[in-house]
């Protein structure tokens, strides 16, 4: 948690860093300016959030058994 | 994931059982310090996504000083995904390099260096300095204004430095300015030569790795703590870190992706308020506390000798901390590693807000 926290302020020092570059003057959208693109992109970014969340989910889980299991020594008689 | 006949496929004809009992038996110390062992694994990922969006950029992008700037804005606009897989490649580049920085100073003050690791250290540190190259390289391959004038500072700042400088600035630059030559010569270090290094380095690094284990600090060293297996454990718990600096890319590569300025000019004058990317910044607001001349030498080269003599007592501390090699602990150097962190920091920030 504490390294999440810690990367999410990295990452918010990163976002002010770039704020510098309001001098350059953009000569291109690099941004799809089409409000359906732009609908498809945010829509898209929200599903593949979903996607890692419930990832992340699985993992935990699975990590939480195989540390029960571990701890009770059932992996050692396996092996 | 099971796989039973690709298993016996396999099995049949390459043994794999030392290397299954290997991996499988493979443990790590686990105690208060021990999240700092997952930054070289996002720097590894981190480095893993900018070659895959990287050859994908690699097949659009043309390396000549008329076309380069309108290659980018083709990619930007005529592809599909073309302006996602180029802003992935801008942030990826950014955390990578962030990341890198956080490993270093964590095997710093951790004083991983300290026997028998001197080798990770040193092929770290080389490693950093390729990826601080690339991201120089990769920025003047836009070959916009903004580029243009911060590669030229770069190359000539290299210039400064006595008897090599100037060999240096022309391997750099290919000539006497940055010109076309550059952009190609940049072009050939950034998709060739530096992922070679990269590459050869890194196998060298995570071999290191393999063979003397993860370092535990000092100050623990006499403490009872446990241990916990790579395989599954600590590779469960990578996967779920890789799994979130995926998606805080993707994120940052949608909401703010990088611009594209006018075409560079080497005739026009460089912009105004002109500032490097900022894992430049320490420098470039080192140099600007160096007046012009100091006893009648040149500040800027005496800055640049300073700069780099500061880097390179980094670069041998391994060699310099005894007490460490001993097994002691090293107060002094602890004292040390801070002060580089601390300057690092403040002179980035200074930089960035002057």
């Amino acid at each position: 948690m504490k390294f999440l926290i810690s990367l999410i302020v990295l990452v918010d020092f990163l976002y002010i860093s770039l704020l510098w570059g309001e001098d350059a003057k953009p000569v291109v959208e690099v941004f799809p300016a089409t409000p359906i693109h732009q609908y498809a992109i945010y829509g898209n970014l929200a599903i593949f959030w979903i996607g890692i969340l419930g990832l992340l989910v699985i993992i935990r889980m699975k990590l939480r058994e195989i540390e029960r299991v571990q701890r009770m020594g059932l992996d050692k008689e396996q092996s | 994931m099971n796989c039973p006949r690709l298993k016996d496929w396999f099995g049949e004809r390459y043994d794999t059982g030392a290397l299954r009992k290997y991996v499988r038996g493979k443990l790590l110390p686990a105690h208060r310090y021990s999240l700092w062992y997952y930054t070289g694994g996002i720097a590894l990922f981190l480095f893993i996504l900018q070659f895959v969006t990287g050859m994908a950029l690699a097949m659009y992008y043309v390396p000549h000083a008329e076309f380069a700037h309108k290659s980018i804005i083709e990619i930007v606009t005529k592809l599909n995904a073309g302006w996602f897989f180029r802003s992935l490649h801008h942030w990826g580049a950014q955390l990578a390099i962030a990341i890198l920085f956080v490993h270093l100073f964590a095997a710093l003050l951790l004083k991983s260096y300290r026997k028998p690791r001197e080798l990770l250290w040193y092929s770290g540190f080389i490693l950093l300095g390729i990826a601080v190259f690339f991201g120089l390289s990769g920025y003047l391959l836009l070959w916009d204004e903004r580029a243009f004038a911060a590669v030229r500072v770069a190359t000539g700042g290299a210039g400064a430095l006595p008897l090599i400088g100037n060999f240096i600035k022309a391997f750099l630059r290919g000539g006497i300015d940055v010109t076309g030559e550059t952009l190609t010569r940049f072009y050939a270090f950034h998709v060739s030569i530096l992922p070679l290094f990269t590459i050869l380095l890194l196998v060298l690094h995570v071999l290191i790795v393999q063979v003397h284990g993860m370092s535990v600090p000092l100050s623990l060293k006499d403490e009872p703590r446990r241990e916990e297996p790579f395989f599954p454990n600590v590779v469960y718990k990578d996967l779920a870190i890789w799994l979130v600096l995926l998606g805080i890319v993707v994120t940052l590569a949608t909401f703010l992706p990088p611009e594209i300025g006018q075409k560079a000019d080497p005739l026009a004058a460089p912009p105004e308020n002109i500032k490097p990317e900022w894992y430049f910044l320490f420098l470039f607001q080192t140099l600007k506390l160096f007046p012009g001349e100091i006893l009648g030498l040149n500040g800027e080269t005496i800055a640049i000798i300073l700069i780099s003599g500061g880097i390179f007592i980094l670069f041998i501390l391994p060699a310099l901390d005894s007490k460490s090699r001993s097994g002691q602990r090293s107060p002094l150097f602890t004292v040390i590693g801070i002060g580089y962190l601390v300057y690092f920091v403040i002179m980035t920030v200074v930089g960035y807000f002057s």
